[in-house]
């Protein structure tokens, strides 16, 4: 697991670095006056420092945090879950909010979490019913409704 | 003074409205303290782009009622099912749950329930008459005070916790996405590249939702074990006398250590709760009761976690400074409904502030009401399966995210952030610097440029002012604390 806890330590080091570079046109001091990349540049370079202490931790073996690794199960569920999440952000511009959420519920219910057909069945009608009344009847929310233009 | 203005505020809050939104808030909070898997935070977070119709002392003091409600809701769980709601309530979990194998589950939820009651409305006094001093004396603050003041909030929220390097990458974290979009001070276009939806930043919102609320979905989802709760009965909450005798010191005890802590920035319920219970089992005459259900270890976790989420307030509303990830909610919802957090908050928002503080003494007696005699029909909602929860909360939450902006970007934004929120769950990251950090991001960076700009560059200003140097040598003690404990941490471990 060792390898697995400098994760955290690597995606620091490449966000100060996407930092460094990505306000490299900027001007770190304008005359008297720090300019527009005086704090990203600091910033980054506390990433970086925080991060070669944390890796030192990891390869010495001194970080307190032992990690659990995860079933298999379990990340395929969450896995598949995200999956879902993201389908329904693409098809909710075409199939509407409420129609894409019912969708997706059903989905998770019936094919991830492997539930009951009709309390699946009933989550998802009080869901939905609940999301337009609430968000659409009550506040007015111009929820995304069908455009069949796929 | 401070009185008549109190009055004022229970003026505020006793309007229909007000009285119904403040319960609305309160009941969510009970339920999303008692849902494991979603904390106040997030049901606030949830809930933000909901008030957005609202006038701003609603919305606060229904968001308030969340945050506080919360910390009652939190201990059904872990008394009834021996898992808790909210990490706050985690020491409630050790004793209550042996007191609820042990038939006496309805005492437990009694002492709880009127422990927190009575220390949350100590709490409130507290605020009522110790933020109007802070403020007044944050007035004397300026640039540098600001910056140094924002990094006391980091670095305390760093400082706690099994591994102070994790938690400092998530404020760090939290400070690099408030980098994205403009430069605050000259509004020149920075690290958005050329992506129209980060032209003008990363709002707070999906941020909150996503490493909050989707993430805690996704991670409990990885759990698949479900425990059937304990039944408790109305007959079942009477104390017994003797019951009352053990627990009412550690009620005052348990209140004053949560009221200090919570007032501390970056400290929080868990960690009030975790010292109140240390402190009443060393102190207890018999200190092998504890673990085996004492119902004074109860008594002072509940009064300190709710006491803390109360004290939590005086910081954020004297300093515009959040204590904690529910505040920090709480502070961007004062933004975002354009009121401007800071010392004069106090004076320019006189009838928010106190209405706020009103509508807290009033939420917790509906609070009371939620949980003794209404328990047991509380308890009841533990039996409602959480997979049938799960798909609803993703839902809602990417559906408020929508109603937010009315941008799909939002919905998007969301869901990275619930993903990033999931894995710094799995890697053991704490979530609450990150959200903490984002809203001190602007304040940070604008006030040490601005503290630069004044001093031609010299950092001897930060020395010169007596307020800040008190504030930076409290920083250098509190970073010298943390290194001195993770030694001795790393000492004692085999």
């Amino acid at each position: 697991m060792r390898m697995i806890n400098a994760v955290p330590a690597v995606f620091m080091i490449g966000l100060s670095a996407m930092i460094l570079l990505g306000t490299s046109d900027l001007p770190y001091w304008v005359e008297t006056t720090p300019g527009a990349r005086f704090f990203p540049v600091w910033l980054a370079g506390i990433g970086l420092f925080l991060s070669a202490l944390f890796l030192v931790q990891v390869v010495r073996g001194t970080d307190p945090v032992v990690l659990e690794a995860p079933e298999r199960a379990s990340v395929v569920r969450v896995l598949l879950t995200v999956v879902g999440l993201v389908c329904l952000a693409i098809i909710v511009p075409h199939v509407g909010m409420v129609f894409g959420s019912a969708v997706f519920m059903s989905y998770l219910l019936l094919f991830v979490l492997r539930q009951r057909f009709l309390p699946s069945l009933l989550t998802v009608v009080v869901v939905a019913v609940g999301i337009e009344l609430i968000f659409v009847r009550w506040l007015g929310v111009s929820l995304p409704g069908f455009a069949l233009t796929l | 003074m401070v009185l008549d203005m109190l009055m004022q505020g229970f003026a505020t809050c006793f309007t229909l409205e007000n009285l119904s939104f403040i319960f609305l808030g309160v009941l969510i909070g009970q339920i999303v303290g008692a849902l494991p898997g979603v904390g106040p935070a997030a049901g606030m977070a949830l809930l933000l782009p909901l008030t957005f119709g609202l006038e701003p002392v609603t919305a606060i003091m229904m968001l308030a009622g969340i945050m506080y409600g919360g910390q009652y809701g939190g201990t059904l769980t872990s008394v009834l099912i021996n898992v808790p709601g909210e990490a706050s309530s985690v020491m409630t979990a050790i004793d209550g749950h042996q007191m609820a194998r042990a038939g006496r589950a309805g005492a437990a939820l009694s002492i709880a329930a009127i422990g927190s009651f009575l220390a949350g409305i100590s709490a409130c006094l507290a605020v009522a008459f110790v933020t109007p001093l802070l403020s007044g004396f944050a007035l004397r603050f300026n640039a540098p005070e600001y910056f140094l003041l924002g990094v006391l909030g980091l670095v305390a929220a760093a400082s706690l916790g099994s591994s102070p390097i994790r938690a400092l990458i998530a404020a760090v974290l939290g400070l690099m996405i408030g980098l994205v979009g403009t430069d605050p001070l000259t509004g020149a276009p920075r690290l958005n590249f050329d992506m129209p939806a980060l032209y003008e930043g990363i709002d707070f919102i999906p941020v909150a939702i996503g490493v909050f609320g989707i993430a805690e979905v996704l991670s409990s989802l990885e759990r698949s074990d479900e425990v059937a709760p304990i039944r408790t009965r109305l007959r079942d909450m009477w104390l017994t006398s003797e019951e009352w005798a053990q627990s009412r010191l550690a009620i005052a005890r348990g209140g004053l250590i949560g009221l200090f802590v919570g007032i501390m920035p970056g400290a929080g319920a868990s960690v009030a709760s975790l010292l109140a219970y240390l402190n009443e089992r060393k102190f207890s005459r018999h200190p092998e009761r504890f673990g085996k259900g004492a119902i004074d270890g109860v008594a002072a976790a509940e009064a300190a976690n709710n006491s803390a989420a109360h004290g939590a307030l005086i910081p954020m509303l004297a300093l515009g400074i959040p204590g904690s990830g529910s505040t920090a909610v709480l502070l961007a919802a004062l933004i975002l409904h354009g009121i401007q957090p800071g010392p004069r908050l106090m004076t320019t928002e006189a009838t928010l502030v106190w209405g706020l503080i009103a509508s807290m003494f009033v939420g917790n007696v509906f609070l009371l009401i939620i949980n003794l005699p209404l328990a047991p029909a509380f308890a009841a909602l533990l039996r409602v399966r959480y997979v049938y929860l799960a798909p609803g909360i993703l839902v809602l939450s990417l559906v408020g995210a929508y109603a937010a902006t009315l941008d799909m970007g939002t919905v998007w934004m969301c869901l990275f952030f619930g993903v990033l929120g999931w894995l710094m769950i799995r890697f053991e990251i704490p979530r609450p610097p990150l959200v903490l950090a984002l809203v001190l991001a602007q304040l940070v960076e604008m006030s040490v440029r601005q503290t630069l700009l004044l001093s031609f560059g010299s950092l001897d200003i930060f020395i010169q002012r007596p307020i800040s140097l008190a504030l930076l040598l409290l920083i250098g003690a509190m970073i010298a604390m943390t290194i001195v404990n993770t030694i001795r941490r790393r000492r004692v471990a085999p």
